[in-house]
């Protein structure tokens, strides 16, 4: 990148100027748009970050419940309940459904759990272990809760992250790139528009000067000629013509071998 | 025939008896307990471990040791006590040590068969297995393509067979929860054990009809309270019942048309010997039921210990090892998930 921005080549005309300017106009809302839109995502961002922080510490202690729940499981109903309930099932019951929110026009995904289908496990432990066995399932659930939370969450941070990036990578560009060039572009624009126009008058100044001589000139040759015209017909009136003595003088100047003296 | 025990057990049963209560002298103490809920980490675990019997088990793991691979290595030790005595024992304690294990081995025919229903893996399905209830011919279950071979390999191949064709047909199979299935086949067994015990007459036969009585009036109560508010009838309730025991045939009426547990507790409380145990609990809590069970369960094993010249000996003993292994799990993963607050919540100490 240079130093000093460019600006960008083009005809230096008026329609150009004419264009330039409302560029320029359009690129000025461009970024103060744009600077709003990346305050709303900042602040959005905020928000959601401390949501992930207290997120995530709940989720610590909640993985930390189930997992004794399913230890209790274990003590009362036997190490091989698990192998049994997991041999017995087919499909999932707690499914995970993803849709889109729109934030300050950024798409965020977002994900919810729903249950789907009846779970036969409910007689699981029956003769004994029941009861804990229908416990730890019910502190799974909620991890799960918070797990899908916890993922909705740090997908929105990720792609609110990016939004945020781009925009704001746009208004810098804005700022620092096209409106100082479109600005160089117009004052070149508009310096050569003057220059042209002092060119034009230069110009014109000098055949008025051309004009003016040649018409002074004229005058002059005029004058003269009118004086000229004048002596003659005053030496006519005399008898002689000016201009014919003179050229007699100027024959006899000559030497004319007919004639003797 | 009692008193006349003492003249001919010793013949046949001295040896493994001898066994038996020397095993029972290596459970771990409440002392040794005190020092394992002391550990910070599942290593001190290890180590006081490897004073006591399970030392030789543990001794060859590598370092970072996980909670499974702990209780692992305890239950081979279970097994290979097991499986020394099978081979010593004579007709008809070896029966009897037979039926001990008929409960895993329900376990693990009943997994094999939802995983066969779902299509997995067969290696992995044995893998699963309790090896406590392995027998040879349980490979052959996962062959089965569908239900009705699954039934007819079921009842040539185990020896589960009888309860099978008692309880159920083959049409059962497809539709049946497989809970139900299990729960049936574990009462076929209990009240099997129970006659078979009734055969043996003598001290065995009231010892073990005591402890069993126990066990199915146990089985009564969770399976009633852990069907309330589900989709299990109150006729197919009564079916999982067991005909004997305490509360047979009055106390299961009255359980069968339970509704919640304040109801299960009064007819509980109709019955001594077991008013003790909801004592300990307060009104409308169940989480400590099982563990006041296994507290109940503990003493009348550890009484089984008192008289000689019984078979009840070996029962008390298999049941008395699970108990520890389980007070093993649960110290070793509340060490292991930092929660070592709950660690007396559930640890029923033997002596």
């Amino acid at each position: 990148m240079s130093g000093q921005s460019q600006r960008l080549n083009v005809v230096p005309t008026v329609t150009m100027l004419g264009a330039m300017k409302a560029r320029l106009v359009g690129a000025t809302r461009g970024h103060a748009l744009l600077k709003k839109k990346s305050d709303a995502l900042t602040v959005q961002f905020r928000q959601i970050l401390k949501k992930i922080v207290s997120t995530k510490e709940s989720m610590g202690e909640i993985m930390k419940t189930s997992s004794f729940a399913l230890t209790e499981v274990k003590y009362v109903a036997g190490d091989s309940i698990k192998h049994s309930v997991l041999e017995n099932v087919k499909n999932a019951s707690l499914k995970v459904r993803s849709k889109q929110e729109n934030i300050a026009g950024v798409k965020l995904p977002k994900f919810e759990y729903f249950t789907e289908g009846e779970t036969k496990n409910d007689l699981t432990g029956l003769a004994r272990g029941g009861q804990q066995v229908q416990q730890c399932r019910a502190a799974y659930v909620k991890a799960i809760e918070v797990l899908v939370e916890l993922a909705s969450l740090q997908t929105s941070f990720l792609t609110l992250d990016e939004a945020i990036k781009t925009t704001n990578r746009r208004v810098n560009a804005l700022e620092n790139v096209v409106k100082p060039r479109l600005e160089n572009t117009i004052i070149y624009i508009k310096a050569e528009l003057d220059e042209l126009e002092r060119e034009d008058f230069f110009r014109l100044k000098k055949i008025q000067g051309y004009k003016k001589r040649a018409i002074e000139k004229q005058v002059a040759s005029a004058k003269q000629f009118a004086e000229e015209q004048s002596a003659e017909k005053v030496s006519l009136q005399q008898g002689i013509s000016i201009s014919s003595a003179h050229n007699l003088l100027s024959a006899a100047a000559h030497k004319d071998e007919d004639i003797i003296f | 025939m009692y008193g006349f025990e003492a003249l001919t057990f010793n013949i046949h049963a001295g040896y493994l008896e001898a066994i038996v209560r020397g095993h029972r002298a290596g459970l771990l103490t409440a002392a040794d307990y005190n020092n394992l809920c002391q550990c910070e980490t599942l290593d001190d675990i290890k180590m006081h471990l490897s004073a006591t019997e399970y030392g030789s088990y543990l001794q060859n793991e590598p370092s970072p040791l996980h909670t499974t691979t702990i209780v692992e290595k305890c239950t081979l030790k279970l097994v290979d006590d097991y499986k020394h005595m099978l081979c010593q024992a004579t007709e008809p304690l070896s029966t009897f040590l037979e039926y001990i294990t008929y409960g895993h081995m329900i376990d693990n025919v009943v997994l094999i068969v939802t995983g066969t229903l779902h299509e997995r893996d067969v290696q992995e399905l044995l893998e699963k297995c309790h090896p406590l209830g392995m027998f040879d011919s349980i490979a052959t279950l996962a062959v089965a393509q569908n239900m009705r071979e699954l039934y007819r390999l079921v009842l040539v191949d185990t020896p589960l067979a009888p309860y099978f064709s008692e309880c159920i047909t083959s049409e059962d199979l497809d539709d049946m929860n497989i809970e139900i299935m299990r729960n049936t086949l574990y009462k076929a067994y209990l009240e099997d054990f129970y006659r078979f015990c009734q055969k043996l007459g003598g001290a065995t036969a009231e010892i073990m009809s005591d402890l069993l009585s126990f066990e199915a009036d146990r089985r009564a109560v969770n399976i009633t309270i852990n069907s309330i508010g589900t989709e299990l009838t109150r006729d197919d309730r009564k079916k999982l019942y067991s005909n004997f025991g305490l509360f047979y045939p009055y106390g299961h009426e009255e359980l069968a048309v339970c509704e919640d547990i304040d109801q299960v507790r009064g007819v509980m409380e109709k019955y001594p010997p077991y008013q003790s145990i909801f004592s300990k609990l307060s009104y409308g809590e169940s989480q400590m039921l099982d563990k006041a069970f296994y507290e109940e369960e503990v003493k009348r094993l550890c009484l089984a210990f008192e008289q000689q010249f019984h078979y009840g000996v070996f029962f008390a003993y298999m049941r008395l090892r699970e108990q520890e292994i389980r007070n093993l799990m649960w110290i070793s993963e509340c060490v292991a998930q930092n929660q070592k607050s709950r660690v007396h919540d559930s640890v029923v100490f033997i002596f």
